[in-house]
């Protein structure tokens, strides 16, 4: 398990990247296929996704598209055009935060 | 066959979410098909829908959603965190302020005063109150509006009691005490209580860590700044012995010049008078610095007692170097020490008189320049040495011309 203030931060980031590369998805999906991409590592509780994902979508880098399931709302989330292009230097910002960190915590050689 | 169960519970379980806090209909549609999805997961390995839904309902817990819908709605909320970003600019803005300002009153730039007063201000006025009121609001479980006033009033009491202090108002002492009080009994107890209630659940909040920490470092600060009280007294105590001294010799010196007007001769009268006024003059000039002293950080004429207490380094620069006469006097009393030399002959004499103005030698020159640097009631007590050496050095010489 990763620690959850280690994964603060760039929660929004996965959220995006996930949606980037897999076109829409809803809530539960991503939960799904983040547990599945991190191999179990990774538990994204729909407790902090949700609250994320509405926050992502006041801002418009993404939109949501409505289907019914029975009777219940299925709620497909995808990236808009302005959102697609911040997701790109979202990615980017964080492995240049990711190179710098290795960096930095790398054993100085004895 | 599943979809079809759950499609027939489909209220229930909407139901169910109301009941548990949910009211923002967005929200509602997003968490209900997520439930929906790990109820069909967990039936397709077999279960039935009833102990599968209730495993989902106790995964979920019972504060939970109020949680997730309450951050959403912050997240949402664009005057909530436009007021978190203003508060954060605010206060840093009026902390870089209160530090520039400290750092020209470090330096003795004009304008040093008004800087940290505005700043201090800023930060009790409009930072303090913004931050406390969105760390509150961000919070949904277990909301303890006392954590946040307890908080609020030891910083605020702290940091307008530094300011108070700086500026020398009343009260600033008062101030302190309250703030150090509402730390110990209030705000400390408080938060170890915090702890141990989330011990093992909820991370400790940081911002109280660092309230801690400051208000921590606040104390340290004015505890040095600040004299010590046995150290000020010791001061204080050898000061008015000195000036009681000063008193003494003088009388007696009187008594000297009585019997030389009396029985010697004109010119050695000449030169006995010549040492006493110049002697005279020195003490004037110190008197003037004494009370230009008490005057900076006190009412005109008050007494030394009354303000020994007015620690400030600004007293001494300001009545002994700037406006004071503090360059003159060292200069006159070498004048003077330099002529007793020249009269008294007797090297056991010369060396006691010698002793007795120690304070014009170089050593000396050099902590004279210390002055600036030096809290009031240091400043005060070495002037009273110095008034003292004076006095013994003029009685000391013109006792010996008369008995030669």
């Amino acid at each position: 398990m990763i620690a959850n203030d280690l994964l603060k931060g760039t929660l929004r980031t996965i959220i995006l990247k996930l949606l980037a590369d897999n076109g829409r998805m809803y809530g539960y999906e991503i939960t799904k296929k983040v547990e599945e991409l991190s191999t179990g590592k990774i538990k994204l509780t729909f407790g902090a996704l949700y609250p994320v994902l509405h926050k992502l979508e006041a801002d418009g880098h993404i939109a949501t598209e409505i289907e019914y399931i029975g009777k219940r709302v299925r709620k497909y989330y995808a990236l808009t055009e302005t959102g697609r292009s911040w997701t790109a230097q979202k990615v980017d910002e964080f492995f240049d935060f990711v190179n710098t960190l290795t960096y930095v915590l790398k054993p100085t050689p004895a | 066959m599943i979809a079809a169960v759950i499609d027939d519970n489909y209220e229930r379980i909407k139901a169910d979410l109301v009941r548990l806090g949910l009211t923002y209909e967005r929200l509602m549609d997003d968490l209900l098909d997520h439930i929906c999805c790990m109820v069909e997961e967990n039936m397709e390995e077999g279960e039935d829908f009833e102990s599968s839904y209730n495993q989902v309902l106790d995964t979920i817990g019972e504060n939970r959603l109020p949680e997730i819908q309450h951050q959403t709605l912050l997240n949402l909320d664009n005057k909530f965190q436009r007021m978190k970003n203003f508060t954060y600019i605010f206060g840093l803005s009026a902390a870089i302020l209160t530090i520039i300002g400290s750092l020209f009153k470090r330096m003795h730039w004009p304008g040093a005063g008004i800087m940290i007063v505005v700043g201090l201000a800023l930060v009790v006025l409009v930072f303090l109150p913004l931050y406390f009121i969105t760390s509150y609001r961000e919070q949904t479980e277990r909301k303890n509006p006392v954590y946040p006033i307890v908080g609020y009033l030891t910083l605020a009491l702290l940091l307008a009691g530094a300011s108070f202090k700086v500026m020398h108002w009343p009260g600033a002492g008062m101030m302190l005490t309250v703030s150090v009080g509402f730390l110990l009994i209030g705000f400390v107890p408080l938060y170890l209580v915090n702890v141990f209630q989330k011990s093992g659940k909820e991370r400790v909040t940081l911002p109280y860590i660092v309230m801690l920490l400051v208000g921590i470092a606040c104390v340290v600060l004015i505890s040095v700044v600040n004299m010590s009280r046995d150290r000020l007294d010791v001061y204080i105590d050898e000061a008015l012995a000195n000036e009681k001294q000063v008193e003494l010799v003088e009388g007696q010196t009187a008594g000297l010049l009585q019997l030389a007007q009396d029985s010697v001769h004109l010119d050695q009268l000449a030169t006995i008078t010549r040492i006493h006024n110049q002697a005279r003059d020195l003490q004037v000039m110190v008197t003037g610095m004494q009370k230009g002293m008490i005057a900076f950080v006190g009412q005109p004429g008050a007494s030394i007692e009354e303000v020994k207490g007015k620690d400030n380094k600004q007293a001494g620069r300001e009545a002994i170097l700037e406006h004071g006469e503090g360059s003159a006097f060292i200069t006159e009393a070498k004048k003077f020490a330099a002529m007793l030399n020249e009269l008294v002959k007797d090297p056991a004499v010369r060396a006691q008189i010698g002793d007795h103005l120690e304070f014009t030698s170089p050593v000396w020159d050099y902590a004279y320049n210390s002055v600036a640097s030096s809290p009031l009631m240091v400043n005060y007590y070495m002037n009273t040495d110095a008034a003292k050496g004076i006095a013994l050095a003029e009685y000391t010489a013109i006792a010996y011309l008369l008995h030669q």
